[in-house]
């Protein structure tokens, strides 16, 4: 996919390589359609990270092609039919890569960032 | 992904985004938003739907799928853009297609294994040959005979049959009904088993008893005579006031003898009765071998019954299928190479076509590559566009192949093909037609994508160059292709040309009698009846009589064996006083003395018989102008004589008058008419009172005042007052309809309006096919030719550079079709009869092809005379 990749990236707001992380640990505590998980990533963040539908949707699908999170219909509690995702095993084996990953990066950057003494 | 599943991707992917919408909209209500507000909002802050969908597409894959879609519906934009160009492409290939493989499957029904029988491929008839392998006759038995052949040992089985016209007597006139009697073992030798009920049985035909009154009914009769009436078997049939029990009908593709019933035949030990014998030979039998037996078993046979043999002949078997490939086989083939001919000249029509479209579309295709096309994807697009077009013209090929199919087969000559063949859409062929199309299709329609895969953008999209000089690139290939076509087209005009010529020859031929307003009513005489030499002259006088006395009959006569355009029985004969030559052969007439007067042929010396002359079977002859100066070139033909030693009777069924194998004295020279068809040349002719010998069989001769088959229902009435059981024979004609039946009538007329259909389809391809090049190069030289005639230049200077860019290949195209067509001349020569290349024919051909070829160029090049310097200059 190499170069189209790239274009959608490009328009993440959020860091680069950090949206698949945040839909995974979105749907740990359960399965979401793609409006929920936006809006809980809106919520969690407190407001400040908004995830553009133009990657939000590629993502999703992208992930379950991968096999990470798995989708199917459903009648949403405002009883309308809405698609669902929810996290497989795999996905959640790949939420702790991510996580652990995660966590490394932010480490190091903050090692970076921290000044000088 | 394949096509459905992309589809329901699709529509989940909307249904997805669709929900996202509500829930976003729903909540802003929930904040106490108004709800289009909210719907608004919602939409707003989701940004561009289509995008974002394009974008999830993305990850799916298989994006091709979707592009091909894309091209798909550009292409047919494009194609709609310029139909004439799609139509002209699309109809070279369909009418290519379509030729090709409708002469193919007609060669294949005919020529390769058309029967339905047991290893056809090892049943043979037998003839017997001249010292020259000329086929003389197929070869008769009598019952005894039959037995022994039999018992040879190239022979695996064998059976016997017999045909005789009946009538059924059921209807107000008696109805004519070919009959085929068949020895009891028949059926199990043909291995075809019956569509209803059941085939004749040994039991049918009891041994030292007479058969019984059973029959199989042929499938055509049953259609015909009884709708095809599914509950027929047990049911009975009058044929000739004998009842006979219907036992089964046979398949449709069972027509062996063209039999409407098939009954059981009784093989009689008469040396007189002959039957038509039937075999099959043991596998794995060299014809050499067989013939051999074959050759010492029927020269005993000669020795036994001396009358039915020649004194000198060769024996041999041929199969089924043998003497049809030999009579229209060439003609086949020839027609089929017409037909290869016109695919190569439709393919070559639409490579010409892609490769001056792709040239004139280089520009937009710069313009495309520059703005980001990958190359792949430019080859993808003319790739879609080109198979497009390959694909209809395939399809629209095969469609219209089923029709020509019917077509030719209607104007396949009657007896020159097995009617059991089965003449049908070959598939392996319609196959290779189409591939041929669709390939033609993608070389030609990528060759400009390949070229420009890897353009020099900035070149090409300097539109001024462009328009000013057109490239030199191309312009080879499509010389080479036209001239190709030329000469291709040429030598199909040729072959065309000659062929029509012999046709018109043979039309115009000097028939040396008058066959208009002429017919000839045979009359088959039943089993058992007038079987004295009395009775039957008697009986034929009779219905002679009768017929002459009608109304609007102008004169009649008998012509028992003698309707032109071929008749008579061919026979050796003898002068008195002459040495016999060795092949002193004629054609032997039994006719009434009406019969000159009826054909307008003239006498020429001496005189005609008189009534009571041939009422007693007097032995005096009439010979033509033909045998008259071949045998007496010192005009002392009449007062000689001339004897016919094969002339014997075999009562009860021949009837001669005593003597009739003696001498005959000539007493008059008639003029020369044709008696061995339409081709060649006239044989010499002996004519005798029809007196002389009368087989079971006659036919008068009618001259009416009146179109002659509006009175043929008068005529049978006239002759069943005779008899009330005598039919006239089916397929009445008048002698005009003689002449169009004869085989080289109908394989001339099959062929020159066949090879005339084909040659005019591609002098049309031609045609188009070097205007589209010649429009294509005004259209790329506007530009030069405005600055020509800015600087001074007329019309005419640029009608003549127009004229001479296509000169070469035109001129050359000509050459190498005049090379070829006298190359392929002996070729031509052998195939289409009475033909022969001649200078007349080649320079009409040539005429025509320039004359063609330069109204293709004229209309391009007036267009490009006419163009205005000032708006060819500014145009783009």
């Amino acid at each position: 996919m190499g170069e189209k990749s790239e274009r959608y990236q490009n328009r993440i707001e959020i860091l680069q390589g950090t949206l698949d992380l945040l839909i995974l640990q979105t749907l740990q505590w359960g399965s979401r359609h793609g409006y929920g998980i936006s809006v809980a990533i809106r919520n969690r963040s407190g407001e400040l990270l908004q995830v553009d539908t133009g990657s939000l949707y590629p993502a999703l699908h992208r992930l379950e092609n991968q096999k990470w999170i798995k989708a199917e219909w459903r009648i949403s509690e405002n009883k309308q039919r809405a698609k669902y995702y929810r996290l497989t095993a795999t996905g959640k084996k790949q939420l702790t890569r991510e996580r652990s990953k995660w966590s490394q990066l932010s480490d190091a950057i903050a090692g970076v960032l921290q000044p000088e003494e | 992904m394949n096509f459905w599943r992309r589809k329901k991707c699709e529509e989940e992917l909307e249904a997805e985004v669709q929900s996202h919408l509500q829930m976003a909209a729903r909540e802003g209500v929930d904040r106490g938003a108004e709800p289009r507000e909210a719907e608004q909002a919602a939409r707003r802050e989701f940004g561009n739907v289509g995008l974002v969908k394009e974008f999830t597409r993305d990850v799916w894959g298989g994006r091709w799928l979707g592009d091909i879609t894309v091209d798909a519906r550009y292409g047919i934009r494009m194609l709609l853009k310029n139909p004439g160009f799609a139509i002209v492409a699309i109809l070279s290939l369909a009418l290519g297609i379509s030729a090709t493989t409708a002469m193919f499957s007609v060669i294949y029904g005919v020529m390769v294994n058309p029967y339905p029988y047991a290893n056809s491929d090892r049943m043979v008839h037998l003839v017997a040959n001249d010292a020259h392998g000329n086929r003389r006759f197929f070869i008769n038995l009598t019952g005894p005979q039959l037995q022994q052949l039999r018992q040879a040992t190239s022979v695996e089985s064998s059976a016997a049959m017999d045909e005789w016209a009946l009538t059924t007597t059921e209807g107000d006139l008696p109805e004519n009904v070919e009959a085929v009697y068949l020895t009891s073992n028949a059926f199990v030798h043909f291995g075809v088993p019956t569509l209803l009920g059941r085939g004749l049985l040994p039991s049918d035909a009891p041994e030292g008893q007479d058969p019984e009154n059973v029959a199989v009914l042929g499938y055509q009769f049953w259609q015909r005579h009884y709708g095809g009436d599914p509950d027929i078997v047990g049911k009975n049939i009058q044929l000739v006031h004998k009842s006979y029990l219907i036992v089964g009908v046979v398949r449709p593709r069972f027509t062996w003898g063209d039999g409407e019933v098939y009954l059981p035949l009784k093989l009689t030990a008469d040396p007189v009765r002959t039957y038509f014998p039937m075999i099959r030979l043991k596998p794995g039998v060299t014809r050499a071998v067989v013939n051999a037996e074959f050759q010492s078993l029927v020269e005993q046979f000669a020795k036994e019954t001396p009358t039915h043999f020649p004194e000198h002949f060769r024996v041999a078997v041929e199969g089924l299928n043998d003497h049809f490939v030999t009579d229209i086989g060439g003609t086949l083939s020839l027609l089929l190479g017409a037909v290869a001919l016109l695919l190569l000249i439709g393919c070559g029509n639409v490579s010409i076509l892609l490769l001056a479209r792709g040239t004139a579309r280089q520009h937009e295709l710069a313009v495309r590559s520059a703005i980001g096309a990958e190359g792949s994807r430019l080859v993808r697009q003319l790739l879609t566009e080109a198979l497009m077009l390959s694909f209809t013209g395939a399809l629209l090929g095969v469609a219209l192949a089923n029709s020509l199919v019917k077509l030719i087969v209607n104007w396949l000559p009657q007896f020159s093909f097995p009617h059991e063949a089965t003449i049908s859409i070959n598939l392996p062929v319609l196959l290779f037609s189409v591939g041929l199309a669709l390939l033609t299709g993608i070389v030609f329609g990528i060759s400009p994508a390949l070229q420009s895969a890897r353009p020099d953008v900035a070149q090409v999209m300097q539109a001024n160059t462009r328009k000013i000089t057109a490239g030199v690139h191309g312009r080879r290939t499509h010389t080479i292709l036209i001239a190709g076509q030329i000469a291709l087209t040429l030598l199909l005009l040729a072959g065309a040309g000659v062929a029509m010529r012999g046709f018109v020859r043979m039309m115009n031929v000097n028939l040396g009698y008058d066959p208009h307003n002429v017919m000839s009513v045979g009359i088959p005489v039943h089993d058992n009846t007038y079987t004295t030499w009395e009775a039957r002259r008697a009986y034929f006088h009779q219905l002679l009589q009768k017929v002459g006395a009608m109304p609007d009959v102008v004169s009649a006569g008998i012509s028992t064996n003698a309707t032109p355009p071929n008749n008579g029985w061919q026979q050796r004969f003898e002068i008195s006083g002459k040495p016999m030559a060795e092949q002193q052969l004629g054609r032997f007439n039994v006719i009434s003395p009406e019969y000159f007067a009826v054909l307008r042929v003239p006498l020429l010396q001496g005189r005609i018989w008189d009534e009571s002359e041939v009422m007693r079977g007097a032995k005096l002859a009439l010979i033509n102008q033909t045998l008259a100066r071949q045998y007496f070139p010192n005009g002392d033909a009449v007062g000689s004589e001339i004897r016919v030693p094969g002339l014997k009777g075999e009562p009860p069924f021949n009837l001669a008058v005593a003597g009739s194998d003696g001498w005959f004295q000539v007493i008059g020279i008639v003029g020369d008419a044709r008696d061995d068809g339409m081709r060649n040349p006239i044989k010499p002719s002996v004519f005798v009172p029809y007196t002389i010998m009368m087989p079971q069989y006659t036919q008068i001769l009618v001259r009416t005042n009146v179109p002659p088959l509006t009175i043929l229902r008068a005529v049978r009435e006239q002759i069943r007052s005779v008899d009330p059981d005598q039919q006239a024979a089916r397929n009445v004609r008048d002698l005009d309809g003689w002449i169009t039946t004869q085989p080289e009538w109908e394989q001339g007329h099959l062929v020159a309006s066949l090879f005339a259909g084909f040659a005019i389809l591609a002098l049309a391809l031609a045609a188009t096919g070097l205007y589209s090049v010649i429009s294509y190069a005004v259209g790329q030289r506007t530009g030069e030719f405005g600055i020509r005639m800015a600087l001074g230049a007329g019309r005419r200077d640029v009608l003549l550079m127009v004229f001479r860019s296509a000169a070469i290949s035109v001129g050359g195209g000509v050459l190498t079709g005049v090379v070829l067509t006298i190359t392929l001349n002996r070729v031509l020569a052998r195939w289409i009869q009475d033909s022969s290349l001649d200078a007349l024919v080649l320079a009409g051909v040539i005429l025509l092809m320039v004359a063609t070829a330069s109204l293709s160029c004229f209309i391009p090049a007036r267009r490009a005379s006419s163009i205005d310097p000032v708006v060819a200059l500014r145009y783009e």
